[in-house]
Parts: structure tokens; C-alpha cells; sequence
């Protein structure tokens, strides 16, 4: 009879360690070598931080180190925001990309744009739907003529920056890609081959000094 | 025909007055709507602060009852505000000037102001969509099930066991009656069959579980831990079809599927302040309520919505979610060799995540779930680019055993998908 209770209980405790609810991650055979010492991407990692006495909050900066440039990224964009006039100004930007791809420009246009601009780019993206989605103002028709005549350097301005409720798709797109977003843009509004859109709305304005600088750069490193 | 003149005069003013009443008429009637979307709409909700005021109840302030103030504020905003003290104000708290509208006619303010009127009256509420179908993120029919059969096979082995014991009295009886001396019986938690019998099922039955949970060590699948933010998966990339790389954008070009940044959260959240439209959330059994989910955001955001201009992105801080899908430490995996190579769907291995209101794990995650995969899944060669991936001079191979008939066609482990370096390193 002692054997049986012995038995039993093993097998009890071994059911109790092993059975975990949904919520909880459950236990690992070697800790050891399921979690690591380095950081990992996305690691709970507020133990480690106490253990080590280190500050309580994970560090967060939002931005790259200072004077790094991301391997493959076009010089940096020098028309701020808060630049004054920079909207208009950044009618005369010309694209440095000179090689759109436009089935991957379509492939980020339907991810990132398409949600509120619509698949077909007439502002009834599925946040919208003529006032039916959950989104409280309509989404700019890009196939209106107001945009048709918008250069794609303002495009890829805005893109940046953001207007009105749009918020700024610089972390979510590199520069490459908003350029090719924007060209993709241009190219459904004309029809027509984007380079040459670009071409004949950078001849309207002026470029200021740091804009033609800035866009020569790029279209140098490309 | 002298006196018809007057007459005729007469009702060429009244066809005039009337042309003018009815064109009028027609403009307020039906280009309203029209009017507003067109030109309002993309700053201004009739409810709400957005890029520009609520337009619900404009009337009542400043000098809007007059159309022709408001038309003149329309058509030439900054030559207004330089003069107008109202609308500097209005540019302090929204932090930039309306746009001109300088061909709006003075009919036109008035259909405008006409059909923000009758949408205010109708109140916020205005068209419902469908809100009345409620949704359970729990599904508790398995477990039911268990505890059903678990209850029959109790009451069957009872039965058994009576069954069993009414036999072995009946015998008794019977040889009593017929006078056959038999020795006592031995009851039946000594009987030495009965004992084996339990022993062989417990060890089974118990082994059995004891594998079970020992292989099940670390796997999480069903594993949905609590978030600082109920995030509904079945309401963003279900009901509102965004796109999963719009959030896990980097599922496409590196090692981890990002977990947005706050300001990807707010891009759309900055104007949805709150949630209306869609059907009723459930965790487990208690309601949520979407609006004061999306006011948490807020606070980890720093976003006030009543002074949105002020908002400095710059300053939100991270939401601590909390990991769903842990891989241990000695294993590698690459969303974008998968996503982007491999052109695998997210949901072959996140499941239906468009109807998960709290997001779980779906696969096991384990060796034999990964390996099983790479046996079976067929390498989509790219034959025509010409800017294709020449790494591997063993697919140019495979592309002619292909075309020449010594293959059908190529699996992931032919390319190193079992190799054991591919993911112990």
C-alpha cells in the first residue's frame, strides 16, 4: 500500500508541474539554454534591469544614434517640418529614385496607404467607406484634381511629416519608399511614366538652397 | 394687350423668383452632403475636435449665424483672422489656419450649415452598424466535453463494479443451494487480478499523461497572457482589414515581426477616439470597453485629446506588451526568410489572428511542428529574374534535374532545411 501512495504521488506532483493555465508561459526543461543573457528582441526584460540594480524603466530612444546612417538609406532629408513654407516648398523636390519598382511601390502603397486611401486611391479605403468605417474625417481622394496637381515631392512630404489627422509614416517607410509610394501615386494619377510627372513639377517652383542641395545628394548616391 | 403688360411682367418675376427659390432650394436639398464631404470632411467631424472644430452647432458661436461673416471666413481665411480676434484664437488651439475655399458661394455655406444642423440634431449616433452580435474570445465547448465523458465513464465503471459484486452473490447462492462448499471469496481490493488489472490501467492512463506533460514542457500553444492594453486582433485586421505588415512591417525585412511603436498606434488613433462601430468585446466574461482602451493608449502616448495640436510624438513612451510567441534561446528563426523567401502567409503559423479578439498562440512551435514544414513545403524557384539570388549554385542544378526530368520539383530540406545549423547554432 506505501509503494501505491508513493507512486501516486509522484505521478500527481509530476501532472501538478507540468499543467499550467493559458495564461501563464509554463516552465522550460533547461532555463538555462530557453532564455538568454543577451537581450533579446521583445524580452520581458524588467527582471534582469532590478537584478542588476540598473535604472527600473527600460532605456527607450526613439531615433538612430547621432551621425549613424542606416546601411542603404538615402542621405538624409534636410526639409524639416518646421521649416518655414515647407509644404510649398517641397513642390520642387525631385525624386532621387530613378528606378521605381511599381509592383513593390503598389505592395507598400496597398499596405501602408491603402487602409485609408483606398486600393483604387479614391479616399474610400476601408477606415472610411463613405463615412461607415470607424475613422471620423474623410481621407484625402487622391485621384481628385487637386491631388493630381500636388507634385510628388509634396507627397512625399506629407508622407514624412504627415497633414492634418495623417501622422508621419517615416518610421513605418524608408526614404526609398515613400519616394516610391509617392511616384506610385503620381504614375496611377497620370497614367504616365512617374519620372516625367516629377520632371514637370519641378520646373513650376523655385528650389530653395537646402532642397536642391539636399535632393542633388540623393540623387547622387543613388 | 396694354394691360397685359403688367401681367406679363408679373410673371416673368414670379417664373424669375421662382427659378432663384428653386435652385436655391435645390442646392440646400441635396448638395449638402455632397458639399460637405467634399470640401469639410477631411478636417472637420461634425461631433468632434479634429484638424479643425466640431462643426455641430457653428451657429452659436461668434458671428456664424450670419452666413455671410462664415462665407467670408471661408473664402479667405487669413485675410479674415487678420482682423478677427475669434479665429486667432481658433489658430492658437489648433495650430495651423483653414484652408481657402474661395469659390464657395454664399448658397452653398448655407446647404452646408443647413446639413450639419439636421446631422447634429439626429445626434452621434446617427446610422448604427452592426453592434448588436456579441463575441466570446473564450471557447469553453472542449473542456466541457471532457468533463462529460469523464462523468459517464465514472457512472459505466460504478455500474461495473455492482454488476461484478451482484454476480459473484448470485454464485454464492447458487452453490449454497446446490451445496457445493467453495472458500470464502476474497474481497475484491485483495483480489491479486483485480490489483494487477488497476496497476497495468493506472500505469498506462498515468504514463501516458506524464509524456504527455513532459513533451508539452515549454510549449505554449493557447497561450494568450494578459496585455497593458486589450488589443483586439479581430477588430483591426478582421472588421478594419489593415494589413499585418501595417503594424509588423518588419515581419518582411528582418529577424522580428516589430511590435508597433506607439505613434504607428496613433496614426489612425489620434482621430478614432473612440469605439462606436463595432460589436461588443468580451474577455473571458467581462465586458470591455473599447473607448477607455483606447484612452490608455493616450496616456502611454501622451496624447490629450481635447489639445491634439500640442501633442509631441517625440515624447510617448513604449507599451510593454507582453511576448505571446517565445522561441527558447538556442533556436533561431527569421520572419523575413519566411515572409519574404519563402512567401509563407502569417497565417499558416498565427492562425486565424483576423477573428482572435486577445491574440493567442496557434502552432506548437515545436521541432517536430517546424521540421514537418520544411519536408513538405516546396521552394518557389524564381526561374525568370534575372536579379535572383545566385547564392546557392545547388538550385541551378535543381533547375536543370527539373527541367531534364530527374525531379519534380524540390523540398526545403533538399536546400539545408534540416540541417541541424539552420536553427542550433
Amino acid at each position: 500500500m506505501k509503494k501505491f501512495l508513493i507512486i501516486g504521488g509522484c505521478v500527481a506532483v509530476t501532472v501538478l508541474a507540468v499543467s499550467c493555465s493559458d495564461r501563464n508561459p509554463g516552465r522550460a526543461y533547461m532555463p538555462d539554454m530557453t532564455y538568454s543573457r543577451a537581450y533579446e528582441t521583445y524580452a520581458p526584460v524588467q527582471d534582469r534591469l532590478n537584478a542588476s540594480g540598473a535604472e527600473s524603466e527600460p532605456s527607450f530612444h526613439g531615433g538612430p544614434v547621432p551621425g549613424t546612417v542606416a546601411r542603404g538609406e538615402l542621405t538624409g532629408y534636410k526639409l524639416l517640418k518646421d521649416t518655414a513654407g515647407a509644404y510649398a516648398t517641397s513642390a520642387a523636390l525631385v525624386n532621387p529614385v530613378t528606378d521605381v519598382d511599381q509592383k513593390e511601390a503598389e505592395r507598400l502603397y496597398l499596405i501602408n496607404c491603402g487602409i485609408c486611401h483606398g486600393a483604387k486611391l479614391d479616399g474610400q479605403g476601408p477606415l472610411w467607406k463613405d463615412g461607415n468605417g470607424p475613422y471620423p474625417v474623410a481621407p484625402k481622394n487622391l485621384m481628385g484634381d487637386d491631388m493630381k496637381g500636388t507634385s510628388i515631392g509634396t507627397i512625399y512630404h506629407v508622407a514624412t511629416y504627415g497633414k492634418g489627422q495623417m501622422g508621419s509614416y517615416a518610421s513605418q517607410l524608408t526614404t526609398k519608399q515613400r519616394w516610391m509610394v509617392a511616384a506610385y501615386i503620381k504614375a496611377k494619377q497620370g497614367g504616365g511614366s512617374a519620372a516625367a510627372t516629377a520632371k514637370s513639377d519641378s520646373t513650376g517652383a523655385k528650389a530653395p538652397q537646402t532642397a536642391a542641395a539636399d535632393t542633388t545628394a540623393k540623387a547622387a548616391t543613388k | 394687350m396694354i394691360p397685359c403688360k403688367p401681367t406679363a411682367t408679373k410673371l416673368k418675376l414670379f417664373i424669375l423668383s421662382f427659378v432663384v427659390v428653386f435652385a436655391f432650394k435645390s442646392v440646400s436639398a441635396q448638395d449638402g452632403k455632397a458639399l460637405f464631404q467634399a470640401k469639410c470632411q477631411s478636417c472637420h467631424n461634425i461631433f468632434k475636435d479634429l484638424t479643425g472644430p466640431a462643426l455641430g452647432g457653428l451657429e452659436e458661436r461668434h458671428k456664424w449665424a450670419d452666413h455671410n461673416e462664415l462665407k467670408a471666413w471661408i473664402n479667405n481665411p487669413g485675410g479674415y483672422m487678420a482682423k478677427d480676434a475669434y479665429t486667432q484664437g481658433l489658430k492658437a488651439k489648433y495650430g495651423s489656419v483653414m484652408t481657402s475655399f474661395p469659390d464657395v458661394t454664399l448658397p452653398e455655406v448655407t446647404a452646408i450649415v443647413d446639413y450639419i444642423n439636421k446631422t447634429y440634431a439626429a445626434g452621434p449616433g446617427g446610422p448604427k452598424g452592426p453592434g448588436d452580435d456579441t463575441v466570446s474570445s473564450n471557447a469553453p465547448d472542449k473542456s466541457q466535453n471532457a468533463v462529460i465523458f469523464g462523468v459517464i465513464s465514472l457512472i459505466l465503471a460504478i455500474i461495473a463494479l455492482v454488476l461484478m459484486q451482484v454476480n459473484s452473490n448470485l454464485k454464492k447462492m447458487s452453490d449454497d443451494a446446490e451445496g457445493i462448499d467453495r472458500p470464502e471469496p476474497v474481497a475484491f481490493y485483495r483480489n491479486k487480478v483485480y490489483i494487477a488489472m488497476f496497476a497495468i490501467v493506472f500505469f498506462i492512463i498515468g504514463g501516458y499523461f506524464t509524456t504527455k506533460g513532459m513533451i508539452g514542457l515549454q510549449r505554449q500553444t493557447n497561450y494568450h497572457p494578459e496585455q497593458p492594453i486589450f488589443f483586439s486582433h479581430k477588430v483591426h485586421a478582421g472588421i478594419n482589414q489593415i494589413n499585418c505588415l501595417y503594424c509588423h512591417g518588419n515581419a518582411w525585412e528582418s529577424k522580428s515581426a516589430a511590435i508597433p511603436s506607439t505613434n504607428v498606434c496613433m496614426n489612425c488613433h489620434k482621430a478614432i477616439q473612440s469605439y462606436e462601430k463595432g460589436p461588443e468585446l468580451f474577455d473571458g466574461e467581462t465586458k470591455i470597453d473599447g473607448t477607455a482602451e483606447i484612452a490608455k493608449l493616450y496616456k502611454y502616448a501622451g496624447f490629450d485629446p481635447k489639445n491634439a495640436a500640442a501633442w509631441d510624438p517625440s515624447k510617448a513612451k513604449p507599451i510593454e506588451w507582453n511576448k505571446v510567441h517565445n522561441l527558447p534561446d538556442h533556436v533561431f528563426f527569421s520572419h523575413a526568410q519566411h515572409v519574404k523567401a519563402g512567401n509563407v502567409q502569417c497565417q499558416t503559423c498565427h492562425g486565424e489572428v483576423t477573428s482572435m479578439n486577445t491574440i493567442q498562440q496557434f502552432s506548437e512551435l515545436s521541432m517536430g511542428w517546424c521540421v514537418n514544414c520544411h519536408r513538405q513545403t516546396k521552394v518557389q524557384f524564381n526561374y525568370d529574374s534575372t536579379s535572383g539570388n545566385k547564392f546557392y549554385s545547388i538550385y541551378e542544378k535543381f533547375h536543370n534535374d527539373i527541367k531534364s526530368g530527374k525531379m519534380d520539383s524540390v523540398t526545403v530540406k533538399d536546400i539545408g532545411g534540416l540541417e541541424c545549423q539552420k536553427c542550433h547554432y
